[in-house]
């Protein structure tokens, strides 16, 4: 923000001159600009004039009572802190002014000191007001468009299968131009199921699942059978897969579920990312206390410019060229999460026309068969043998 | 001559939908998938009236189009052109978009929501046609 920096403003409404006179310039000699006016009426007038930071108002006035004035500033704006003036200072006036919504109070007479101490940390309590308010104002602002955002996503499927059904409903089509729109229909179906999923896996990462449920994963037996349940998929784009990998061999702690939706990703990126006769290879290793995964691809790369977004909820590359291709945008999200519930990192490396590399590190699990007394998923068993 | 109709979406299910639509009610369609791809074709293509997407993940959305079309030189001749901005977003767009200068290119009557409602379509982009004729004789 720029702009010159406009002191705080204070209203001052007393019926007493002198206190007008002197609070005036106590006030100003403090940097402030101070108004001040002789009753109620005028006081709010001024209020709703000037919106100042602060008002000082004495509560026993001829006409509109200090009281009423305190409710009556508050409706004009409900940050500005109102320090009441009593010349009868009893708790009993003091709590029914904070009641009405006054910062403090201050008892006549009050010394020039008392008046700016109270000043100032009325005007501290403002500040602080002021930016919880702005800090309110911004997470409703990112809720809503988060809900926007949100709500667009489930609609685009929903939409468009509704207008299909519009359209046959209207009109006359040849049976197989019906039999092609359903067709369409079912996949942005599967689309919305898709995404709902996806939604339901954050949540699940977001609730903490990852930490709760830290069990020894074989994440080599992981993969293959990931791997495995992918072979049709990948034959019908003309893609190979290649595991790198083996049974017994890489082992983490955490949720098996989580883990095999951090693959399944990776491995179902590599897939649609990749081109005709193009490769995907999973290869892992165990190093310095990691486990370390790389599920790289033969795709048309990604562009530098896209990559710190890659892993940004909702992130899809958006080229003009890029190949349409569906996907919820959730998934490299998702992953990410993941991993770093799991206090492990993701990267990748991309070559423009060559193919990328999702890099996984995950902190090692000790390996079953070196057997020094961790807990696993045999552990139990081993135990009721009486080990 | 039938008139020709610009769809600029990048739901290709919605575009096929509403291309069957108008042409069976004998418009010509033509389909673009990015706003980008959208105003080239204006140029190249002239279309006596255009449907838009505001949110498309694209480069150039539907606001970058309307701007293009209301405030650039090159698309001066198209001002009167009928512009239509469809959105699954069910609230006005002045309460979504509350962007006084990009709303004052948002006419009620030109602002659809998705699903497209058939006969209320129809009948708009009709009358809307009907009156660019009548400005441009």
């Amino acid at each position: 923000m720029s702009g010159p920096v406009v002191p705080p403003a204070v209203v001052v409404i007393d019926d007493d001159y002198a206190i007008r006179l002197s609070c005036g310039k106590i006030l100003t000699k403090m940097g402030l600009r101070a108004e001040s006016f002789e009753d109620g009426a005028r006081g709010l007038e001024g209020v709703a004039k000037l919106k100042p930071d602060m008002v000082v108002v004495d509560l026993k006035m001829p006409g509109i009572s200090g009281m009423e004035v305190l409710s009556r500033v508050h409706e004009i704006d409900p940050q500005i802190v109102i320090v009441v003036i009593t010349g009868y200072a009893t708790i009993d006036t003091a709590v029914q002014a904070m009641k009405c919504g006054a910062y403090d109070f201050l008892p006549k007479p009050f010394s020039p000191d008392e008046l700016r101490l109270i000043v100032n940390r009325g005007l501290e309590r403002r500040r602080l007001g002021l930016e919880s308010q702005r800090h309110e104002v911004e997470r409703a602002m990112l809720t809503r468009r988060f809900v926007t955002f949100v709500a667009h996503q489930l609609r685009t499927p929903l939409v468009a299968v509704h207008q299909y059904l519009n359209v046959m409903k209207h009109l006359d089509q040849s049976p197989a131009k019906e039999h092609e729109w359903i067709a369409r229909c079912l996949t942005r179906i599967e689309e919305l199921q898709n995404l709902i999923a996806d939604w339901l896996t954050l949540a699940r990462v977001e609730g903490g699942a990852m930490l709760k449920e830290r069990i020894r994963v074989d994440l080599g037996q992981t993969i293959l059978d990931i791997l495995k349940a992918y072979q049709e998929t990948a034959a019908a784009e003309r893609v190979s897969l290649e595991a790198g990998v083996a049974e017994s061999s890489l082992y983490v702690l955490g949720d098996r579920n989580c883990l095999s939706v951090l693959f399944d990703n990776l491995i179902t990126n590599a897939i649609k990312y990749n081109k005709p006769g193009g490769k995907v290879t999973v290869s892992g290793a165990v190093a310095d206390g990691e486990v370390v995964i790389g599920v790289a691809d033969t795709g048309v790369g990604i562009p530098e410019k896209y990559r710190p977004f890659l892993f940004d909820e909702f992130f899809r590359v958006k080229d003009e060229s890029a190949k349409q291709t569906a996907g919820t945008g959730l998934g490299l999200h998702i992953s990410k999460r993941i991993v770093s519930e799991m206090g492990g990192t993701i990267r990748v490396e991309s070559q423009a026309g060559e193919g990328s590399v999702f890099w996984v590190r995950l902190p090692a699990a000790e390996d079953p068969a070196a057997g020094i007394g961790s807990q696993n998923d045999a552990g139990a068993e081993t135990d009721s043998n009486g080990r | 001559m039938p008139a020709k109709v610009l769809l600029i979406d990048d739901d290709s299910d919605f575009r096929a939908a509403v291309k069957s639509l108008l042409e069976s009610h004998g418009y010509d369609v033509l389909e673009a998938s990015s706003g980008h791809d959208g105003l080239r074709m204006v140029l190249e293509h002239k279309p006596d009236a255009i449907l838009v997407d505001i949110m498309m993940e694209t480069t150039v959305e539907g606001y970058g189009v309307t701007y293009a079309l209301k405030y650039q030189d090159e698309y001066a001749s198209f001002r009167n052109t009928p512009l239509f901005m469809i959105s699954s977003i069910e609230e006005s767009p002045d309460e979504r978009f509350p962007m006084s200068a990009e709303v004052e290119m948002i006419r009620p009557d030109r602002y659809l929501t998705k699903p497209l409602d058939i006969p209320k379509f129809l009948g708009l982009l009709e009358k809307a046609l009907g009156a660019a004729k009548g400005v441009v004789v």
